[in-house]
């Protein structure tokens, strides 16, 4: 348990942007779900309301960024106070990066006029919701300080990789079996697009987590790689 | 890494019944800057003062370890503690001037040392020494006025280099900066980048900023043990130990 510091206003401050980083990461995680959810449901109108509801992120991200900037100032933070307020200007980068990603999404949703075709749309949302799962992963990894679990959401990530590539290979082939289907397929590819690239941020923010507790750069390798030759076919 | 320059071994001190220092064993490198850290009574002070066996002068202290300075025991009996001052400078918390002129500050030193044969060689000894201390292009026209009409910043590089006039290898400094305002601290770190190559250097800090600006290795005491010595890098970034790390980030207590 760590001891709370002489001052106590400091510890204050160290509180609220780790308040702020929760709270942030719980929005990002309700944009990614909403977005699924329009997508799946077709609903436009809620597509309307979750780009809206992009601003919050993006002020607790400005909000993030000023107390991080005030604590260096006013504390010199050093060793595990210096390693929590760096990271939190990248985690909340990357956050806000993320929030983006899932509100593009629902933009689509919200203002392509063909209709996505179903089957892909499903395969995407299960992608989406495995990406839903690393978010929480990674959060509760950020809440308990625990490098064991950031771990866990990082690997989680060579899954999603391999979903997009099936996902990708399918809408070829449906593209190439019937050209009607390319510009709703374009669509769905951009959108698994996105949600493959939350994956990667998760991965950034599970890092930043594992340099938080430890002090020391994650060094991992994926466990799979792409296969190009396969795709070059 | 440089070469070992200072050695301590299973260093104990005491005051009368009171033990100061508990079995400090550290290696400090050849010009490079150490600092020693650590909150009031830790006994960072007691043992920077051992390497110049500034203890002796106090009569209920005793020392017992050893301490070596390129190999040479430096409590061995047949050390002279005047020709081992000549070697190990000084440096302490307010700035200490001779109430003398600038010129005889300096002069002091080698005059007693017998370093200096004539006036021509201690007047070059006098400028050198302003101008490493950073000191000479601020006093070189009243040379002949008061030390202690200098200012603050001033009076502590004249210290500084009133401890370089005698040739030293190795300057201690006790919280060198403590009494000085931001611009005038900066001076003296600006100086101690100089004087590290050339002279070793030893500073006790209660500024974690300064240990983390200036020095290479970096010792943190508590209660009279050395808790870690690591490189300031790590010291200050992953510190090994928990102790150290409350301390730097401010949550001792």
């Amino acid at each position: 348990m760590m001891k709370d510091h002489i001052v106590s206003a400091y510890d204050a401050q160290l509180e609220l942007v780790n308040s702020n980083l929760i709270k942030m990461g719980g929005l990002v995680e309700d944009q990614l779900r909403n977005s699924l959810q329009s997508l799946s449901n077709k609903d436009t109108s809620f597509a309307e309301q979750i780009i809206f509801d992009d601003h919050k992120i993006n002020a607790l991200e400005k909000e993030i960024d000023a107390l991080t900037y005030k604590i260096i100032a006013m504390r010199q933070p050093l060793a595990n106070d210096l390693r929590v307020v760096l990271s939190a200007l990248s985690i909340s980068n990357d956050l806000e990066r993320m929030g983006d990603h899932a509100t593009n999404i629902a933009k689509r949703v919200a203002n392509v006029k063909i209709n996505l075709p179903d089957a892909p749309t499903i395969e995407i949302v299960k992608m989406g919701e495995d990406v839903q799962f690393m978010i929480k992963q990674v959060l509760d990894s950020f809440v308990k300080k625990s490098d064991k679990l950031a771990i866990k959401a990082w690997d989680s990530d060579v899954n999603i990789d391999d979903s997009y590539l099936n996902i990708y290979r399918e809408l070829l082939e449906t593209m190439a079996g019937n050209p009607d289907t390319i510009t709703g397929c374009s669509h769905l590819l951009s959108i698994a697009k996105n949600i493959e690239r939350i994956g990667d941020y998760v991965q950034n923010i599970a890092e930043d987590i594992h340099f938080i507790v430890t002090g020391q750069a994650l060094e991992r390798k994926s466990e799979k790689r792409i296969n190009w030759e396969e795709i070059n076919q | 890494m440089n070469k070992i320059k200072i050695s301590a071994k299973n260093i104990d001190v005491f005051y009368g019944d009171k033990q100061a220092l508990f079995d400090v064993s550290m290696d400090m490198y050849e010009k490079e800057v150490t600092a020693l850290i650590g909150p009031s009574g830790c006994g960072k002070s007691t043992f920077l003062r051992c390497i110049n066996r500034m203890n002796d002068v106090i009569d209920i202290c005793s020392v017992k370890g050893n301490v070596s300075i390129d190999g040479h025991d430096i409590y061995d009996k047949s050390i002279r503690v005047e020709s081992l001052r000549e070697s190990v400078g000084m440096v302490f918390q307010k700035p200490n001037p001779f109430p003398k002129s600038i010129y005889e500050n300096i002069a002091y030193g080698p005059r007693i040392h017998g370093i200096a044969n004539s006036k021509t060689d201690l007047d070059e000894i006098v400028e050198t020494s302003l101008q490493k201390a950073a000191l000479f292009d601020e006093v070189k026209d009243r040379l002949h006025q008061p030390g202690t009409g200098l200012s603050g910043g001033q009076q502590q590089r004249l210290c500084i280099a009133r401890a370089i006039s005698v040739n030293p290898e190795i300057i201690l400094m006790d919280e060198p900066c403590s009494a000085l305002d931001p611009i005038a601290t900066a001076k003296i770190e600006d100086l101690m980048s100089e004087l590290k190559k050339e002279f070793t250097i030893i500073i006790v800090t209660h500024s974690m900023q300064q240990a983390a600006r200036v020095s290479k290795n970096t010792g943190f005491f508590h209660l009279g043990k050395l808790i870690e010595v690591d490189s300031t890098d790590t010291i200050f970034s992953n510190p090994g130990n928990q102790k150290t790390q409350d301390y730097i980030t401010g949550r001792f207590g």
